[in-house]
């Protein structure tokens, strides 16, 4: 990584009609190399938080920094080649193409951006994901928690500036969310930045570092943490 | 239940829209076919018009009633088609939704009960919709026969109750028709099944699909086979008949050609994303690939088919003619003219034929009913010997007996019942004769061929010197009819044309009149399948706004998103076109085979041109309607359709 932050957003807000401000004025580095979750309650504006950073929704005020380019007020075409190259998702719908197979899915990103992707790398990816054996299989044809592992093994042969993650285990099993959050902390702990949104103090657990919204604010930060201690805050921020 | 169908209405205005779109039309269509039918019902002739000229008007409302009882026929079995294969099709894409229905405790019965509610709704509000649009379509079906010749200016088909009694239960029972087998279908297909869109869920080639389509199938290939052996008539009825049972079988079996052309899809884009994209699409959307190939076989193999049908039995009149004629030249000129062709040098035969303003009433004995018939047109005056020696037809009675007070059967009359040694009576300049029918000639391949044969003696030299006349000549041994021709001209007598050259003109002329009735016949029908084609991309297309969601998320752009599905959009335009010529080709196949018995040697002509403009229009049409629809379904932000709610 030849930058230090991987995402900066600088005074953002961003508001929908009638005046409903999801976000307030957010300020927030994301650093190279860390998996950083955000939690807050129902309305808080997380997911907003996340769209904005990934350049998915435009903001109302302020600027954002994604991958050390300012992508305010970017075009689609511009933010679309982004998608292809430094930006990665993990959706809690998987946002897998539901015609194309598993190693299909793998390598279409890179396709886009006209890389070759050879069959070999992709088979490699879909191997550590542990679904060495289902590279034919379409999504339909595949579990929530397998879907997730090839959403996951798109954005480990992409190696994005940042892969973002919205609710990643909020439709899966505990079994396959705890492997799917063990191959993003895997991810991560070979240099992967991570940015992800989600309720579950036990998946926010596994992250490097929380940072907590409240009212479209960021209210408070936990470095290291522990399930124990998510929760307990969360607790307080919702009481 | 109602506000559960309220409700999906609301979601999916644009399935419902095209659903009463289609039964609308379908409507419209057949209606307007039967309400101009039923007023070319009864001829209205004018007081104070002449016996010819009312005959004319009797003949051209007669061709229109036939005319529009194709049209009829064709129009209720596009409506039956579209209408059922739409329905079919809305009930298939909204799968998972029924699935939830059922999840949530809805019985089968329940299930089909709401899909024919709503197909009853749907195809009623479809019929209401379609009755005033059939007022104008009406119009225009009108206005069209009165622009071609065939009813007078003053035509009107008023608004009939009748064609609305006949036209309006045809969209309600045939929505109810297309729904009910695709929701007993539904009905019956596993729950999770259908959220998953696997297992029988997923399986495009149903039973019904494989036993309409086999079945069709072989009836199709059954009588082409058979149409191998027949004569003119049986291959046209056949060609029609298997223009609509083709496309029904091979629509029906449509995505069985899918992989192949995902195949060639391939191999024509290369490994590309986008080309990759499209194929897998392609190959996942089979449901919705065959409901948009399916008017266009039908469009295809219609259009084809008949126009194919009709221009090759112009070619046929062309091909006979030149059979029939014995002779190197065709002389058009008057008749006082006519007589002074035999005067020019290096002329060795002329065989004159006079129209003559005679009418001749004749009685007609057929299955032991007789009537009595008074005709105008089509009666001509020749010399018998010089006729004999110019045109090789095989007389019943023999041509050499029409003498003094006698009279042939026309090849426009055989098969008519009037007898040989029958009389009948004609009104020559204003004083009626009875004649004895001497002779009959078989009848030819053209239209509107000579009905009586009359001497020339029996009528006036002045009569026959007003009249029109075309002459036959043959040119002694040894003269070039080039120079005959030349000598004509130069006398002032008329126009010259080679025998071969007056066949194909005469052919040539049938064809020019061939498009007017194949534009009233097939006119709104066409259109109407086309409609259809644009309603089924829609449809298919509207409903893929999450899938292009995750595309986009992905990395695709919007416009390649949009392009994708154009690409996949135009593979299916091609399946729909491939197999719609198919369709035709068999339809013609006995069309060919019957001219080898008719005129000696096999003859067909394919509407190349018009196949291109087809083809090109299909093109046109479906790229701008899954491209409009595509670039409308992605307008919505991406990260809105497919992000975590909250």
């Amino acid at each position: 990584m030849t930058y230090g932050n991987a995402v900066e957003l600088h005074e953002v807000s961003r508001e929908y009609g009638l005046g409903v401000r999801a976000l307030d004025g957010v300020s927030a580095v994301f650093p190279a190399g860390t998996w950083t979750a955000v939690m807050g309650p129902s309305g808080s504006g997380k997911s907003t938080l996340l769209h904005c950073a990934a350049g998915l929704e435009q903001v109302t005020r302020g600027r954002v920094l994604l991958a050390g380019r300012d992508i305010t007020a970017a075009p689609d075409a511009a933010l679309t080649a982004m998608r292809r190259r430094s930006v990665g998702f993990v959706f809690q719908s998987f946002n897998l193409i539901g015609s194309l197979t598993a190693e299909q899915n793998v390598a279409l990103p890179l396709k886009l951006s006209g890389v070759r992707v050879p069959r070999r790398d992709v088979h490699a990816a879909l191997a550590r994901v542990g679904l060495g054996d289902r590279v034919r299989h379409r999504p339909r044809e595949l579990s929530g928690g397998q879907q997730q592992r090839v959403a996951i093994a798109r954005a480990m042969i992409m190696s994005p500036a940042v892969l973002f993650a919205d609710e990643p285990t909020g439709a899966l099993d505990s079994a396959s969310a705890r492997t799917v959050l063990g191959l993003m902390r895997e991810m991560a702990d070979a240099g992967q930045t991570i940015v992800m949104v989600t309720h579950d103090p036990a998946a926010a657990a596994r992250a490097d570092a929380v940072v907590f919204l409240a009212d479209g604010r960021i209210v408070d930060r936990l470095v290291r943490p522990t399930a124990t201690r998510v929760a307990d805050r969360l607790v307080r921020l919702e009481g | 239940m109602l506000w559960m169908s309220l409700s999906t209405l609301a979601e999916r205005w644009r399935l419902f829209a095209g659903a009463i779109l289609s039964v609308a039309l379908g409507v419209a269509l057949v209606q307007s076919a039967i309400q101009v039918l039923v007023a070319t019902g009864e001829p209205e002739v004018p007081a104070g018009v002449s016996g010819r000229e009312a005959e004319a008007i009797r003949e051209g409302y007669a061709g229109a009633a036939t005319l529009l009882g194709m049209t009829v026929m064709l129009a209720w079995f596009l409506a039956v088609f579209v209408v059922a294969s739409t329905f079919a099709f809305t009930v298939a894409q909204r799968r998972r939704e029924l699935a939830l229905f059922r999840l949530v405790g809805a019985g089968r019965g329940r299930v089909v009960r709401l899909l024919l509610a709503e197909g009853l709704l749907l195809g009623a509000a479809g019929s209401a919709l379609g009755v005033p649009l059939g007022i104008p379509a009406a119009w225009a079906q009108a206005r069209l026969l009165v622009a071609l010749g065939m009813l007078p200016d003053d035509f009107a088909a008023p608004f009939s109750g009748a064609a609305v009694a006949v036209a309006a239960p045809v969209g309600v029972g045939v929505a109810l028709l297309g729904v009910l087998s695709a929701a007993v279908r539904a009905a019956r297909v596993r729950p999770l099944e259908a959220l998953r869109d696997t297992g029988g869920a997923a399986r495009v080639m149903t039973a019904t699909r494989w036993v309409c389509g086999l079945g069709s199938l072989a009836l199709t290939v059954w009588m082409v086979v058979a149409a191998q052996s027949a004569d003119v008539l049986g291959a046209v009825m056949v060609a029609l008949v298997v223009s609509m049972t083709g496309a029904v079988a091979l629509s029906a079996l449509s995505p069985l050609a899918v992989p192949l052309t995902g195949r060639a899809l391939g191999a024509l884009l290369g490994g590309g994303p986008l080309g990759e994209l499209a194929r897998a699409n392609l190959a996942d959307g089979v449901r919705r690939g065959a409901s948009v190939a399916a008017p266009l076989i039908v469009l295809v193999s219609l259009v084809i088919g008949l126009t194919g049908t009709l221009q090759s039995l112009a070619l046929f009149v062309g091909e006979d003619l030149k059979r029939v004629v014995r002779g190197d030249l065709v002389v058009a000129s008057s008749g006082a003219a006519a007589d002074r062709i035999a005067a020019i040098p290096g002329v060795e035969t002329v065989s004159a034929q006079f129209t003559v303003p005679v009418s001749v009433t004749a009685t007609l004995r057929e299955e032991g009913r007789k009537r009595r018939a008074t005709y105008h047109a089509g009666v001509v005056a020749v010399d018998p010997a010089a006729y004999a020696r110019t045109h090789r037809l095989k007389a019943r009675g023999g041509l050499d007996r029409l003498r003094g007070n006698t009279v042939a059967v026309g090849p426009g009359l055989d098969g008519e019942g009037i007898r040989l040694g029958s009389t009948v009576t004609a009104r020559v300049a204003g004083e009626r004769r009875t004649l004895k029918v001497v002779a009959a000639l078989p009848a030819t391949m053209e239209n509107y061929a000579e009905r009586f044969l009359l001497p020339r003696e029996i009528v006036p030299a002045g009569v026959l010197a007003k009249a029109e006349a075309e002459s036959v000549v043959v040119v002694a041994d040894g003269t070039d009819p080039g120079e005959v021709a030349e000598r004509v001209r130069a006398a002032g007598i008329g126009t010259a044309r080679t025998v071969a050259r007056w066949a194909e003109d005469r052919s040539e002329e049938q064809q020019r009149g061939n498009v007017g009735i194949l534009a009233a016949l097939m006119g709104l029908a066409a259109v109407y399948a086309l409609v259809a084609v644009v309603n089924a991309v829609v449809i298919a297309t509207s409903e893929r706004r999450v899938e292009f969601a995750n595309a986009r998320v992905t990395g695709l752009s919007r416009p390649q998103v949009v392009r994708a599905a154009v690409i996949e959009t135009w593979a299916v335009t091609t399946i729909g076109l491939l197999l719609g010529c198919l369709v035709a080709a068999g339809a013609l196949a006995g069309i060919r085979a019957s001219a080898i018995a008719a005129v000696g040697r096999p003859l067909l002509a394919v509407p190349w041109g018009l196949l291109l403009a087809l083809a090109a229009g299909a093109y046109a049409v479906s790229g701008a309607a899954s491209a409009w629809s595509a670039w409308s379904a992605t307008r919505i932000p991406p990260v809105r359709l497919i992000a975590a709610r909250e």
